[in-house]
């Protein structure tokens, strides 16, 4: 049978991939231009590059970014699966509460947030990877939700639990595994949305990568676009990276 | 780890207003296989969660061997489980499925996959070893799920309706061969079916449940020929139920005198308890006292179902060899084969 081409699908897919690329393109045709010069070059990376502060604060936002993940895992693969698995009345409730993120202006939010704290991390650069992890939470909420949905989660967790796994072994052996395609999603969105976060950071007065990537614009705006370009790019390659290194042996991706 | 017996003393389980099990009490021998059968909702699933720690309970308590195992976590009860839904890890190979337990034990990776390998052996799937459970028939999976529970010499084996969600020909084969291993394993097996052929099966014991109450626990035969009351008499086989009138401890059915086997000397409207094979059927010259219905053939032997001119609807079970002029309408006397017959209040 010959495969009919889908034009509605295809008119779809063209105007989501302009919209995402075109910018993009642009922004590169940008920071590669050579205005003293004329035509392009590498100078605004090498720019960038050459200035100690990037560096620090690239490794800043990384290190930031991959601690709220951490928080984001540890706290929401156990709560989720306890929710699916007690059949709660309280899941209806927790599946709103955890889009309030979503509503609630970040100036309101972020002191509210940063008293709720417990005080050895308050007013520490280590409340952001809390608060991240709430900004986090509706996608990273929804993400999880999805994947534990789409499992025999009963089943797979009694099975484990009678065949002598704990329960921190049967989340981190058989839970996480088997919903893997989740999980990395979880951790793309909170890595991704912790490392571009300027709001809630400036408004706490915290210096991260995005915070001084608007400082810098104010000088050297190509420079500033170069910069950017390679917060583009450099999580991308980390994801992709972690992605390649945890094995996929999950039955669903082979069907 | 050898196998050692269970008791559940007093064990009582409540959800909400609805009792699962009211003052349950079970003794399961060393080695010993015991099916647990009832209706849905009878608190079969609910005691063999509570045996695995699945579940709480409210009182009473579980003894494996000398030990008071009732509030160990399940992880902790060294108890092999197979459930009625596939329930194998769709992350691993057969293999790792089945070293799972072994490797929660954390015995080195060389001996386990030699231990998982002899139990694929032994379920009939040695060369399935490194394919995903995905690849697998529902029989197939079931069998890596048996060879999964029995890998780590558990002390108890606990089956929670494994074969239900597979076909005929599967089920029957499936439950010779679980039945096969534990003998030849000699493990202190429970079973939980709503299938009373399986659980008649292979079973040494069957406790017939009800309401959360454990009815009777007899071996096949005795509960078949003598059961207790009269919902194991009903429940176990097919059972005719025949209104009749009792009097100084006999009973008239079809013209024959019976004794009734319940004890005391109730007289007045009774329901007579007969199963198909006692009762025949001849061809009637005249009216006769009843007229077939249907005549359904089921190879050696056929049930002819019958209704009595009084409307009670009676079924037999004979030789097929008998029964080949028995057509819908024809006139027909019943006839009644033993002399004891068992009775219960209407």
């Amino acid at each position: 049978m010959k495969r009919r081409i889908d034009l509605p699908l295809l008119i779809t897919l063209t105007t989501l991939a302009l919209f995402v690329f075109v910018p993009m393109i642009s922004a590169f045709e940008y920071s590669i231009r050579t205005p003293v010069e004329g035509g392009y070059g590498l100078t605004n990376y090498k720019w960038a590059v050459a200035d100690e502060d990037f560096l620090y604060y690239i490794l800043r936002s990384g290190w930031l970014s991959a601690l709220t993940v951490l928080v984001t895992l540890v706290i929401l693969v156990p709560t989720v699966t306890w929710l699916h698995l007690s059949d709660s009345k309280l899941r209806p409730l927790i599946d709103g509460l955890s889009l309030l993120p979503l509503v609630i202006p970040v100036v309101a939010f972020a002191v509210g947030a940063q008293i709720s704290l417990p005080e050895f991390v308050q007013n520490t650069v280590l409340e952001l990877p809390f608060l991240y992890f709430i900004l986090a939470l509706p996608y990273a909420y929804r993400a999880l939700d999805i994947g534990l949905n789409s499992i025999p989660l009963k089943t797979i967790t009694e099975a484990a639990r009678s065949t002598g796994a704990s329960w921190s072994r049967t989340i981190i052996s058989v839970i996480i595994p088997v919903i893997r395609g989740a999980v990395m999603g979880t951790i793309a969105l909170t890595f991704a949305l912790s490392l571009g976060e300027y709001t809630l950071t400036v408004l706490l007065h915290w210096d991260t990568f995005p915070t001084w990537v608007t400082f810098v614009a104010q000088e050297n705006i190509l420079g500033a676009i170069a910069i950017s370009m390679m917060s583009l790019i450099i999580p991308f390659i980390l994801l992709t990276g972690i992605t390649l290194l945890m094995p996929d042996r999950s039955a669903q991706r082979r069907k | 780890m050898t196998s050692k017996d269970l008791t559940l003393t007093n064990v009582s389980r409540r959800f909400g207003t609805v009792t699962a099990l009211d003052n349950f009490n079970l003794h399961v021998g060393v080695g010993e296989l015991v099916a647990l059968l009832g209706p849905s909702g009878c608190g079969k699933t609910t005691a063999l969660r509570i045996i695995a720690g699945l579940e709480s309970l409210d009182s009473g308590k579980v003894t494996v061997g000398e030990k008071d195992i009732s509030r160990i976590p399940a992880h902790k009860r060294n108890m092999g489980m197979v459930f009625q839904a596939y329930s194998l890890f769709p992350n691993l190979t057969v293999e790792e499925n089945v070293a799972f337990g072994l490797q929660m034990r954390k015995v080195s990776k060389h001996l386990r996959l030699k231990k998982a390998h002899e139990l694929l052996e032994l379920v009939g799937l040695p060369t399935h070893a490194k394919r995903f459970t995905h690849q697998l028939s529902g029989g197939q999976q079931q069998r890596v799920a048996l060879a999964r529970a029995l890998a780590f010499s558990p002390e108890i084996l606990l089956l929670d309706e494994p074969l239900s969600a597979l076909d005929a020909q599967v089920r029957v084969n499936l439950r010779e061969e679980i039945r096969r291993l534990q003998i030849s394993l000699g493990t202190t097996t429970v079973f939980v079916t709503h299938d009373q052929e399986e659980a008649m099966s292979i079973s040494d014991r069957v406790g017939v449940m009800s309401h959360g109450v454990l009815e009777q626990i007899d071996t096949p035969d005795v509960l078949y020929n003598a059961p207790a009351t009269a919902f194991v008499a009903n429940f176990v086989g097919v059972m005719n139920r025949i209104p009749a009138d009792l009097a100084n401890g006999k009973v008239s059915i079809f013209g024959k005198s019976l004794t009734a086997s319940k004890k005391g000397s109730e007289s007045g409207k009774i329901v007579a308890l007969l199963r198909p094979e006692t009762i025949s059927v001849k061809k009637s010259s005249s009216q006769g006292n009843a007229r077939v219905l249907t005549r359904s053939f089921q190879g050696a032997s056929s049930a002819i179902i019958c209704q009595t001119h009084e409307g009670t609807i009676v079924q037999s079970l004979m030789a097929s060899f008998d029964t080949g002029d028995f057509h819908p309408g024809t006139l027909v006397d019943l006839e009644v084969s033993t002399n004891e017959v068992m009775v219960t209040n209407v």
